[in-house]
C-alpha cells in the first residue's frame, strides 16, 4: 500500500515529512466501490494479509480457542 | 382463475401476476402439475425400493393404527430389506445424487482451472491471487517466487486428485476445527476420496449388500462430508481465484428486471464458467451493435437460480428470480434466449418457450433438452461459444410475439459476502477478525447465527417458507446466511438491504448491522458457497469464546422449501459439521420411525448435530431458536454478566484462595 506523506514545519526543525492520513475518502463510488481485495497489491501484502486477517488458519502465534495453552 | 387460488402459489407479486399470464395462453406450468400430480405417498416417505427387479417394493407403515410387532415382520420387500434398510438406502441414495451433483461442478471448476494454469483456456485467468496463495498455504504447496500459473497447477492437479482418492482423508478437511476433524476420524467418517464415498453408496444399496439402517446412514454421512468439504469447497475456493472472491455489490432481484426494449438473455443453472463468459461477450461493442440493428435498446443479462447467484456475487448482474420462477420469465414474452448448464433446470421451459419465441439453448454436454438448441461449451474457446449464445438470443429479438408482459417487481439487494468480506467488513484491513461477532453473541445482542438455504418447491406456496422464516429468525435476532433459493427468496423481500435491519431485525441485531452497515440476511452466493457457511462457523469457534467446535456454536441450519437431492447432501454435511438442520415440505424416512428417530435424535451422538423436521416455517424458525438458546446456556452467555474490574487486592484473593 503507498502511503501518502505531508511536509509540515516542525518547532526546531523546520519543515518535516509526515505520514498524511491513512483512511480513505467518505462514500466510496463505482464500480469497484467494496472491492477492497484490490488494497492488497504485492505478493508480501497479501501474505502478510493472511497472517494477520485469516490468522485463524495462517498464524503461528494465533491463540484463539484452538491453540489455548490448556486444551480444553 | 380463482384469486384464491391463484394466491395459494406464490407470496410474489409478480410471480402471480405470471400465473395468471400462463393460464390465459394456456401454458403448462409446474404450479399447474403440482395441483393435478399429487406425490405418491409410499414413495415419498421412503417406503419403496426399487433397487432390483423383483421390485418395486412397497413397505408403508400401517393406516390409521399403531403397528403391531407381527405387522412389523411383514413389512419388508421380497429380499428381506426391513422398512428400515429401505428408508436408510433411499435416503442415502439421495445424499449420493446430491453429492454427485456438487461435486461433479467441482471437478468442472478444477479441469478449467488447470486448463487455465496451463494457458489452454484463453479468455480466463487467475483473477484473485491471494485466495491463490491462500490455498497453497492450505495444501502445502510451495510459493516462493513461483508464478502465479506454476503454482496453480500445483493446485489444480491436487484440486483433481481429491475427486479420485482412495485413501487418506480430504485436504480440505484441514480447514474444519481440530475437534471435529479429531470427531471424523474417531467415528471413522472423514472421507477418503470425493468420488469414493459416492461410489460406496451406490453399492452399499444395490441388493444384497449393506442392510444395516445405521450402517447405511454412517456411509452417508461420509459421502455428505465429501460434498460440504470437499467437491463444493473445490469449487468455490477455485471459483474464487478465477473469478474473483466476492465483495458488496449492488443488484436487483426479480421479474422486473427483464427490459421490455433489450434483447434479454437469461443464463440458468449452476455453474459460472460460461456465464462469465456470456457476461464479459454481452458488453462487447460489436455485440450491443448488433442487437441495435435488430431494433433493441441494448442487451439485457439476468440470472436464474445458482448461476445467478454467482454472476451477481462478482459482477452484480441482475436476478430474474429462482427455481419456480423459470418458466415464468419465459411467459413474459420477453426472454429472447434462456442459457442453461446443469442441475434444477425443468425440461418443461422447452414446452413453454415453443409457446413463446424463446429460444433455449443448452450448452453442457451433460445435460441436453430434447427440442432445444446445443451449442456445447468450449472451455478451450469460451468466448468463441458465449458469442454464439449471444448472437443467437439477438437474432431472436425480431421473432417476438407481441404478447409481451414484464411486471413491475424488482428490488434491490447487496451481495458479495464471502467469509474473507465478513472478516474484512467486521474489523478492516489492519485486523480484520470475527471478534466483533463473536462478542455481540456473547453480549447478547446477536442470539445466534442461522444457515437459511435451499430451493422452492412446488408442493408448498412459492417463497413462503423462506421469507416468513428468515423474517421470524431476524426479528429475534438471529443473523441469517443464506445461499440458492432462499438468498433469491428474500432479496425479492427486500430483506438484503441494510435498511431491511431497522424494518425486521429485533433491536440488538439491528444495532449491530447499522454499525457494521450490513443488511440483516447475507448472501454468500450459490449453493456449492455453502462451503462458505462452514468457513464462516469455523472462523467463529477459531475466534474463540464460542467452545472449541462449531456444534458448541448457538447457529441452526434449515431449508423450508427443500426439493432437490442436493438440498439432502447439504443437510446432512451441515448435520455433520456439527449443526441443528431443519427441513420443512416433507421428511423422506417418515417411512420408518427408527430411521427417522436415529437422523433426528440419535446422530447427535455421532457427530454433534442432527436433523428435524418442521413444515411450518414459523414453527421451525423457532425450533432453531431453541436450539440457539440452548446452545447459548452451554456456553453460560444466556444471562448477562456483571462485569467486574478486578483490583490488585482482589487478584491477591484470587489468587491466595
Amino acid at each position: 500500500m503507498d502511503y501518502k506523506t505531508v511536509k509540515k514545519e516542525a518547532p526546531g526543525r523546520g519543515e518535516v515529512e509526515i505520514l498524511a492520513e491513512t483512511y480513505e475518502a467518505g462514500e466510496p463510488v463505482g464500480e469497484d466501490a467494496g472491492r477492497w481485495r484490490q488494497k492488497l497489491e504485492s505478493r508480501d501484502e497479501k501474505l502478510r494479509y493472511l497472517e494477520s486477517g485469516e490468522r485463524y488458519w495462517y498464524s503461528d502465534d494465533w491463540f484463539g480457542s484452538e491453540k489455548r495453552k490448556n486444551p480444553a | 382463475m380463482a384469486e384464491e387460488e391463484k394466491i395459494s402459489k406464490s407470496i410474489d407479486k409478480a410471480s402471480l401476476e405470471l400465473i395468471e399470464k400462463a393460464a390465459k395462453d394456456g401454458v403448462n406450468t409446474a404450479f399447474d402439475r403440482a395441483d393435478t400430480m399429487k406425490p405418491c405417498p409410499i414413495g415419498a416417505v421412503g417406503s419403496c425400493c426399487k433397487n432390483c427387479g423383483m421390485g418395486p417394493c412397497r413397505v408403508p407403515l400401517p393406516k390409521g393404527k399403531e403397528e403391531t410387532p407381527e405387522d412389523k415382520l411383514k413389512r419388508r420387500g421380497i429380499c428381506g430389506a426391513t422398512a428400515e434398510t429401505i428408508a436408510a438406502r433411499n435416503f442415502i441414495r439421495m445424499v449420493a445424487g446430491g453429492a454427485a451433483a456438487h461435486s461433479d461442478h467441482g471437478r468442472g471448476v478444477a479441469e478449467l482451472f488447470l486448463a487455465v494454469a496451463n494457458g489452454k483456456a484463453p479468455g480466463y485467468e487467475i483473477k484473485d491471487e491471494q485466495k491463490l496463495l491462500q490455498l497453497a498455504l492450505d495444501w502445502g504447496i510451495e510459493i516462493g517466487d513461483r508464478s502465479n500459473n506454476e503454482i496453480a497447477i500445483d493446485i489444480g492437479e491436487k484440486a483433481l486428485a481429491e475427486f479420485g482418492k482412495q485413501e487418506g482423508e480430504l485436504i480440505t478437511l484441514r480447514k474444519a476445527p481440530l475437534k471435529r476433524q479429531e470427531l471424523w476420524r474417531q467415528q471413522g467418517i472423514s472421507p477418503r476420496g470425493i468420488d469414493r464415498e459416492i461410489v460406496e453408496i451406490m453399492h452399499r444399496t444395490h441388493i444384497g449388500v449393506d442392510q444395516d439402517f445405521k450402517s447405511l446412514l454412517k456411509q452417508g454421512v461420509r459421502a455428505a462430508i465429501g460434498d460440504g468439504w470437499g467437491g463444493s469447497m473445490i469449487a468455490t475456493e477455485l471459483q474464487d481465484i478465477l473469478f474473483g472472491t466476492p465483495a458488496p455489490v449492488l443488484g436487483k432481484a426479480n421479474l422486473g428486471v427483464l427490459e421490455e426494449d433489450e434483447v434479454n438473455i437469461i443464463i440458468h443453472g449452476h455453474e459460472p464458467l460460461l456465464s462469465e463468459m456470456i457476461v464479459a461477450a454481452a458488453q462487447e461493442p460489436e455485440m450491443i451493435e448488433l442487437a441495435k440493428s435488430k431494433g433493441a435498446k441494448g442487451i439485457n443479462l439476468a440470472g436464474m437460480c445458482c448461476t445467478a447467484n454467482e454472476i451477481l456475487m462478482r459482477h452484480g448482474v441482475a436476478i430474474a428470480g429462482n427455481f419456480l420462477q423459470q418458466e415464468l420469465a419465459i411467459v413474459t414474452g420477453a426472454v429472447d434466449a434462456m442459457v442453461v448448464d446443469v442441475q434444477c433446470i425443468m425440461q418443461s421451459i422447452q414446452t413453454v418457450a415453443e409457446c413463446y419465441h424463446t429460444k433455449i439453448i443448452t450448452t453442457s454436454p451433460k445435460a441436453k433438452i430434447t427440442g432445444a438448441i446445443h451449442i456445447e461449451f468450449d472451455e478451450h474457446d469460451a468466448l468463441k461459444s458465449a458469442r454464439e449464445i449471444v448472437t443467437t438470443a439477438i437474432e431472436n429479438f425480431p421473432n417476438r410475439k407481441g404478447n409481451i408482459y414484464v411486471p413491475d417487481e424488482q428490488t434491490v439487494q447487496i451481495a458479495g459476502f464471502s467469509h474473507e468480506t465478513i472478516n474484512y467488513l467486521l474489523g478492516g484491513m489492519f485486523r480484520a477478525s470475527y471478534r466483533p461477532l463473536n462478542d455481540n453473541i456473547i453480549n447478547g445482542r446477536i442470539r445466534g447465527v442461522a444457515g437459511v438455504v435451499g430451493c422452492n418447491n412446488a408442493r408448498v406456496k412459492h417463497n413462503e417458507g423462506h421469507v416468513v422464516m428468515v423474517k421470524e429468525l431476524i426479528k429475534n435476532d438471529v443473523i441469517v446466511l443464506t445461499t440458492g433459493c432462499n438468498a433469491i427468496a428474500c432479496a425479492e423481500a427486500g430483506l438484503m438491504v441494510p435498511e431491511a435491519a431497522a424494518k425486521y431485525a429485533g433491536k440488538g441485531l439491528a444495532e449491530v448491522c447499522e454499525t457494521v452497515g450490513i443488511p440483516p440476511v447475507l448472501h454468500l452466493g450459490s449453493c456449492v458457497d455453502n462451503s462458505r457457511i462452514l468457513i464462516a462457523a469455523t472462523a467463529m469457534v477459531k475466534d474463540g469464546g464460542l467452545g472449541d467446535d462449531i456444534s458448541d456454536l448457538p447457529v441452526a441450519g434449515a431449508a423450508p422449501e427443500w426439493m432437490s437431492e442436493k438440498a439432502i447432501s447439504i443437510g446432512q454435511y451441515f448435520v455433520a459439521s456439527g449443526v441443528y438442520t431443519v427441513f420443512g415440505v416433507t421428511w423422506p424416512t417418515e417411512g420408518s420411525k427408527e430411521v427417522t428417530d436415529y437422523l433426528f435424535k440419535d446422530m447427535e451422538d455421532m457427530v454433534g448435530g442432527m436433523w428435524a423436521f418442521e413444515p411450518d416455517p414459523i414453527k421451525a424458525a423457532h425450533l432453531m431458536i431453541e436450539h440457539i438458546d440452548k446452545k447459548r446456556k452451554a456456553l453460560g452467555i444466556d444471562k448477562a454478566r456483571e462485569r467486574v474490574l478486578y483490583d490488585m487486592e482482589m487478584r491477591r484473593e484470587m489468587e491466595a484462595a
